[in-house]
C-alpha cells in the first residue's frame, strides 16, 4: 500500500533575526492510509512544525513532502487550499471554532467550502457527524456555550464531516483536563477505527501516547528512534 | 459563489456585527449620516433646481435665450450689471430670427426681450408744487399764490440745514455755495415781491435751479425688459395681472413690476410704515429685535419731507390740525410734527400706521408714477446720448409665486417699439412724429438760452430730449421738464412692426422642456444655418448669478459629502482593520480548513455592504422621512434670494427614486472603497497562524 503521507529529507528553517532556527532537519517517514500515529517529544523539538508541512500550511525549505500522491513544495496557494480542503481535515490546540457560528455551522462549514452538496445532503452529513461525537443535543449552541471538550468535539467534527483522508491534531488535549483529552483521544480512536480515516496528531502527554498505534518521537528536529518508527507500539 | 455560501457570509457578516457593537455603531452612524447627508442635499438641490427652473423659464428667460454672437458680455436676464453697464448686443432684425426659430419642431414660441435700464423722475414733489404755483398764476389766484409762497419758503428754509451740512464735505464747495446763494433768494421777501411783477421769470428760476435741489429720492432707476406685450402673458405663464389693465395690442405702455411698484415707486415714508407693520402683525417681529424693522423705524423721522413736500397747502394745514390732537405734546412746525409722529416704537406703531393711512395718505400721491399716470424714462444711448420717451403705466403684474422676490420683481414689461426709441433707433416716420409733438408742446415754456440750448443740443438734433451725456445738473433737469409737458405719444403700431426690429435677445420656448439639449442643438443648428450670427443658451446660463447660485450649491454640497466620505473613508478604514487583526486567528483557521483567500475577501465585503445597506438604507429612510416632512409644510424662504430659488416664499421639496439610488450608489461605493485595503490584508493572513493561535 502507498504511503498517503511521505516525508524525504525535510528540512524546515525558520529565520529568526540574523540567525536561523532549524525547526526540522532531515525528517524522512511515511505514514500509511488509516493509521493513528503521534508525534512526541518534548517542547520545541518540531512537532507543529511537522504537522504543517503534513497540513499544507505551509512548505519545507528543502527535501520533499507528498500528501495523497501530491508533492507540496511544487503548489501554488490555490492548490494548496484546495488540497487542505479537500484532503485533510484540522483539529486544533485551541479549538478554533468560528465564535459567530452556532455548533450546526460550524461543522457545516467546510462542507460549504466544499460546495458540491445539496443542502439536504449536507443536513445529513452535519447531523450524522455531530450525533458521532455525541452533541445532537447542543447543535443549536455557540461555541462559547460549550465546555472545552464539547468544543474539541465540534471540531472533531468538523475536521470529519467532509470525510478527508488524513486529520490532523496539533495537541488536540493539552487545553483539556486529563479525563476529558482521554474522551478525546477515545473518540478519535473510534473514529479512526469505523472511518479508516488515518490521524496524526501531536502530544507531548505520555497517557496520550500510548493510546497510539504509533509513534513517532522528535527531538532538536529529527526523527530519533528507527525502532520506534515501526508500527503499533502501543494499543 | 455558491448561494449557500453567500448566506453563510450574510449571516456570519451579522453576526459580526451584532458582535462587535462598538465598531458597528462607529461606521454604521457614519454610513448613516453620509447616505441622510446624500439623499437629503440632493433632494433638497433637485428641489430648488425644478423651483428655480420654474421661477426662471415661466418668469423671463423661456428655456433658451438667444443674443448676438458679438455680444461683449455674458447675458444675465436676473441680477448682472447695473445700468447698462452690461452689453448684450442686439438682435438687430428679430422677424427672421422668429419665423426661422419658430419653424422648428422642437420650438413652441420665440419672444423678443429687450432688456433695458432707464431712469425715471420720481418723487418731484417740488415739481408739483411749482406746476400749483404755475396754475395759481395763471388764473391770478392770490391767496393761492401767497400759500404756495409760504410753503416753497418752508421747503427752502428746510433744505437749508442739509445744504449746509454739505459744503463742508463737497469738494466741489463752488457749485454748493452758488446753490446756496439760490436757496437765499427764494428765502427773501424780494424775490416774491418780484415773481408777483415777472412770474415767468420767477417760476422758470425756480424750476431750474431750487428744483433739482430736492435731489433726494428724483431718480428711480428701472429695469425693463421690452417684449411683445401680447403675446408674453400667453406664453410666460407667471405672469399674472395685479392692477390696473394689459397694455392694449398695438399701443405703447409699460406695465410695472408689482415688487417695484410698492418698494420704489411707492411713497418711501408709506413702504417703511407698511413694512414696519406687516412685520408686527403678521410676523411676529419688533422693532426693538428685528434689524429690518429697526433700519425701517430709524429711516422714517429723516423722510418726513416726503410728506410735508407732497401736501397741498389745505391739506398741510388740515395734517397739522390732525396731528396737533394726536400729539399734544410736541412743538414746533409741520415738519416737527412729523418728525415727531414718524418716532415709531413697538407701541405705537400700528397706531401711527393707522393714523397714517386714515389722514395723510388720502392728502398724498401715494405713488410717485401712480397706475393710470404717464411717466418719462429716461435711457442712455449706445452712443452716449441721452434719450427720453413718456408712456403710460398701464397697470402692475407679478409673476405668481414670486410676488415677494427682488429679483424675479425687478423688470418691468413695456412694449417694445418706445424700448426701440430709448435704445436710440427709430424709424424716419417715427423721428418726424415726435419730432412734431415736441415742437408743438413745451418747449417755448422753458424759453431761456440755456435750456434750449440743452434740449436742441448744438445742431437740430431730431429728438428734443437729447442732451449731452453727464449734465445731470439743473439743464438737464429743465429738459426732463420739457419731456414732462408732452403727453404720451398717441402712436400705434402693429404687430408686424413689433416684429420688425431690433431686440436684445429672444426667448424660445420649447414645447418638450424635458428635451432640453435636443432643442438648444437644434436652435444652434437653425442659427448656425441660417447665418444670423446670434448664440443660443440655456435658461440657466442666461438668468446670470441665480442660475449659477445653483451650480454653485451644487459644488458645496458636493464637497461636503466629499469630505464627509474622505473622513468616513479613514474611519471605516480603521474599524476594518482593527476589526481584521482581532480576527486574524479566525481567518488562519477558515483558509487552513480549506477557504481560498477570495472567500475572506468577499468576507468582509459582505459585511460592510451589509452593515452599509442597513445603515445607508436606514439614513436614506430618515432623509426621506426629513424631506417629505420638510414637504409638507415646507422651508421658508428667509431673504429675497432664497424666494428666487425657492420660487416663492416656501421651499416644497420632494426626493425622487434619482435621490435615493444616488445615495444608495455612493454610500455603496464609499463602504466598499474603505474596506479594499483591510480586506486585502485579510487575505494575506496566512493559514499557519491558526496553529499558533492561542486564546
Ligand atoms: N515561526 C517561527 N519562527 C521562528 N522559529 C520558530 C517558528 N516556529 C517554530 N519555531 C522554532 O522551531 C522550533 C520547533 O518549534 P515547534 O513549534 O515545531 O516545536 P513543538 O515541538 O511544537 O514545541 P511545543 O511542544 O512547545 O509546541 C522551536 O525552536 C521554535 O522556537
Ligand atoms: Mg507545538
Amino acid at each position: 500500500m502507498p504511503a498517503i503521507v511521505s516525508l524525504s529529507n525535510v528540512a524546515k528553517d525558520y529565520p529568526l533575526g540574523k540567525t536561523v532556527v532549524r525547526a526540522l532537519r532531515g525528517v524522512s517517514l511515511a505514514i500509511e492510509k488509516g493509521e493513528f500515529v503521534a508525534i512526541a517529544g518534548p517542547s520545541g523539538s518540531g512537532k507543529t512544525t511537522l504537522l504543517n508541512l503534513i497540513g499544507c500550511v505551509d512548505v519545507p525549505s528543502s527535501g520533499e513532502v507528498t500528501i495523497d500522491g501530491r508533492s507540496t513544495s511544487a503548489l501554488h496557494d490555490r492548490e494548496l487550499t484546495n488540497l487542505r480542503l479537500h484532503s485533510l481535515g484540522f483539529i486544533f490546540q485551541t479549538f478554533n471554532l468560528v465564535a459567530v457560528l452556532n455548533l450546526y455551522q460550524n461543522v457545516e462549514f467546510p462542507l460549504l467550502l466544499k460546495g458540491h452538496h445539496t443542502a439536504a445532503e449536507r443536513k445529513k452529513k452535519v447531523e450524522a457527524m455531530i450525533d458521532k461525537v455525541g452533541l445532537t443535543p447542543q447543535i443549536g449552541q455557540r461555541p462559547n456555550e460549550l465546555s472545552g471538550g464539547q468544543r474539541q468535539r465540534v471540531a472533531i467534527a468538523r475536521a470529519l464531516v467532509t470525510e478527508p483522508k488524513i486529520v490532523l491534531a496539533d495537541e488536540p488535549t493539552a487545553n483539556l483536563d486529563s479525563v476529558t483529552g482521554q474522551n478525546i483521544i477515545d473518540l478519535m480512536k473510534a473514529l479512526n477505527d469505523t472511518l479508516t480515516t488515518t490521524f496524526i496528531f501531536s502530544t507531548h502527554d505520555q497517557r496520550v501516547i500510548s493510546h497510539a498505534r504509533r509513534v513517532i518521537r522528535l527531538v532538536d528536529g529529527v526523527v530519533e528512534d528507527g525502532a520506534a518508527q515501526a508500527r503499533g507500539a502501543g494499543g | 459563489m455558491r448561494g449557500s455560501m453567500s448566506l453563510v457570509l450574510v449571516r456570519t457578516a451579522l453576526r459580526n456585527l451584532v458582535a462587535h457593537k462598538a465598531k458597528t455603531s462607529i461606521v454604521g452612524s457614519i454610513i448613516f449620516f453620509g447616505s441622510f447627508l446624500v439623499v437629503f442635499g440632493t433632494a433638497l438641490l433637485d428641489s430648488i433646481d425644478r423651483g428655480m427652473s420654474g421661477s426662471i423659464t415661466e418668469s423671463l428667460a423661456g428655456h433658451l435665450q438667444i443674443y448676438a454672437k458679438d455680444a461683449r458680455d455674458k447675458l444675465q436676464l436676473f441680477g448682472g450689471g447695473f445700468m447698462g453697464g452690461d452689453d448684450f448686443g442686439a438682435i438687430r432684425d428679430f422677424k427672421p430670427v422668429r419665423e426661422i426659430l419658430e419653424a422648428l419642431p422642437e420650438v413652441k414660441a420665440v419672444v423678443p426681450l429687450g432688456l433695458q435700464m432707464v431712469t425715471v423722475m420720481g418723487g418731484n414733489e417740488i415739481d408739483q408744487t411749482l406746476e400749483e404755483l404755475r396754475q395759481a398764476v395763471k388764473s391770478g389766484d392770490d391767496d393761492k399764490i401767497h400759500s404756495l409762497a409760504v410753503k416753497l419758503r418752508a421747503m427752502a428754509d428746510d433744505l437749508l440745514p442739509d445744504l449746509e451740512r454739505r459744503r463742508h464735505i463737497a469738494r466741489d464747495k463752488a457749485e454748493i455755495e452758488n446753490q446756496l446763494r439760490d436757496l437765499a433768494r427764494v428765502r427773501s421777501d424780494a424775490f416774491w415781491a418780484e415773481l408777483a411783477k415777472d412770474p415767468e421769470r420767477g417760476l422758470t428760476f425756480l424750476e431750474a435751479h431750487v428744483a433739482p435741489l430736492v435731489l433726494d429720492g428724483r431718480f428711480l432707476y428701472f429695469r425693463n425688459v421690452a417684449t411683445d406685450l401680447t403675446r408674453f402673458p400667453r406664453l410666460f405663464d407667471r405672469f399674472e395681472l395685479v392692477d390696473g389693465q394689459m397694455v392694449p395690442p398695438g399701443e405703447p405702455g409699460i406695465l410695472l413690476a408689482k415688487r417695484t411698484y410698492e418698494t420704489w415707486v411707492k411713497n418711501p415714508v408709506a413702504r417703511d410704515l407698511d413694512k414696519i407693520y406687516q412685520g408686527l402683525t403678521t410676523q411676529n417681529l419688533s422693532i426693538a429685535t428685528a434689524t429690518e424693522l429697526a433700519d425701517a423705524a430709524r429711516r422714517l423721522p429723516r423722510q418726513y419731507r416726503r410728506i410735508s413736500f407732497q401736501l397741498a397747502v389745505e391739506d398741510a394745514r388740515t395734517v397739522e390740525r390732525e396731528l396737533r390732537r394726536l400729539l399734544p405734546e410736541s412743538t414746533g412746525d409741520l415738519g416737527a410734527l412729523l418728525q415727531d409722529f414718524l418716532r415709531v416704537d413697538d407701541d405705537n406703531a400700528v397706531g401711527r400706521y393707522r393714523f397714517f393711512y386714515d389722514v395723510i395718505a388720502p392728502r398724498l400721491p401715494l405713488y410717485t408714477v401712480p397706475v393710470g399716470s404717464d411717466v418719462i424714462l429716461r435711457a442712455v444711448t449706445k452712443t452716449g446720448y441721452f434719450k427720453a420717451a413718456k408712456v403710460k403705466v398701464w397697470g402692475t403684474f407679478r409673476f405668481k409665486g414670486l410676488e415677494d422676490s427682488d429679483l424675479a420683481g425687478a423688470s418691468n414689461l413695456i412694449d417694445l417699439l418706445t424700448f426701440r426709441e430709448l435704445y436710440g433707433i427709430m424709424t424716419d416716420d417715427k423721428q418726424r412724429e415726435l419730432q412734431g409733438i415736441r415742437d408743438a408742446v413745451g418747449v417755448k415754456d422753458v424759453a431761456r438760452e440755456d435750456a434750449e440750448a440743452a434740449l436742441f443740443g448744438g445742431d437740430a438734433r431730431p429728438s428734443s430730449a437729447d442732451a449731452t451725456p453727464g449734465t445731470l445738473g439743473a439743464i438737464d433737469a429743465v429738459a426732463e421738464i420739457a419731456a414732462a409737458k408732452a403727453p404720451a405719444p398717441a402712436v400705434t403700431f402693429t404687430p408686424e412692426e413689433v416684429d420688425n426690429g431690433l431686440t436684445i435677445s429672444a426667448a424660445v420656448i420649447l414645447k418638450d422642456p424635458s428635451r432640453l439639449h435636443q432643442g438648444l442643438a437644434a436652435v444652434q443648428r437653425a442659427i448656425d444655418a441660417a447665418n444670423l450670427n446670434l448664440q443660443v443658451v440655456d435658461w440657466q446660463t442666461a438668468a446670470g448669478i441665480p442660475g449659477q447660485l445653483v451650480t454653485v450649491m451644487r459644488l458645496v454640497l458636493y464637497l461636503a459629502i466629499f469630505i464627509i466620505f474622505l473622513v468616513a473613508l479613514v474611519i471605516i478604514n480603521n474599524a476594518m482593520l482593527m476589526a481584521m487583526v482581532e480576527r486574524i486567528g479566525e481567518i488562519g483557521t477558515m483558509r487552513a480548513i480549506g477557504a481560498q483567500r477570495s472567500l475572506v475577501m468577499w468576507m468582509f465585503i459582505v459585511e460592510i455592504l451589509t452593515l452599509g445597506a442597513i445603515a445607508g438604507t436606514a439614513g436614506a429612510l430618515a432623509a426621506l422621512a426629513v424631506v417629505s416632512w420638510l414637504g409638507h409644510v415646507g422651508i421658508p424662504a428667509p431673504n429675497d434670494q432664497l424666494q428666487f430659488l425657492f420660487s416663492g416664499p416656501r421651499l416644497y421639496p420632494a426626493a425622487g427614486l434619482e435621490n435615493l439610488l444616488l445615495g444608495c450608489a455612493s454610500v455603496c461605493l464609499v463602504s466598499l472603497g474603505s474596506t479594499l485595503y483591510p480586506a486585502r490584508m485579510a487575505t494575506r493572513v496566512q493559514p499557519v497562524v491558526a496553529m499558533q493561535a492561542k486564546e
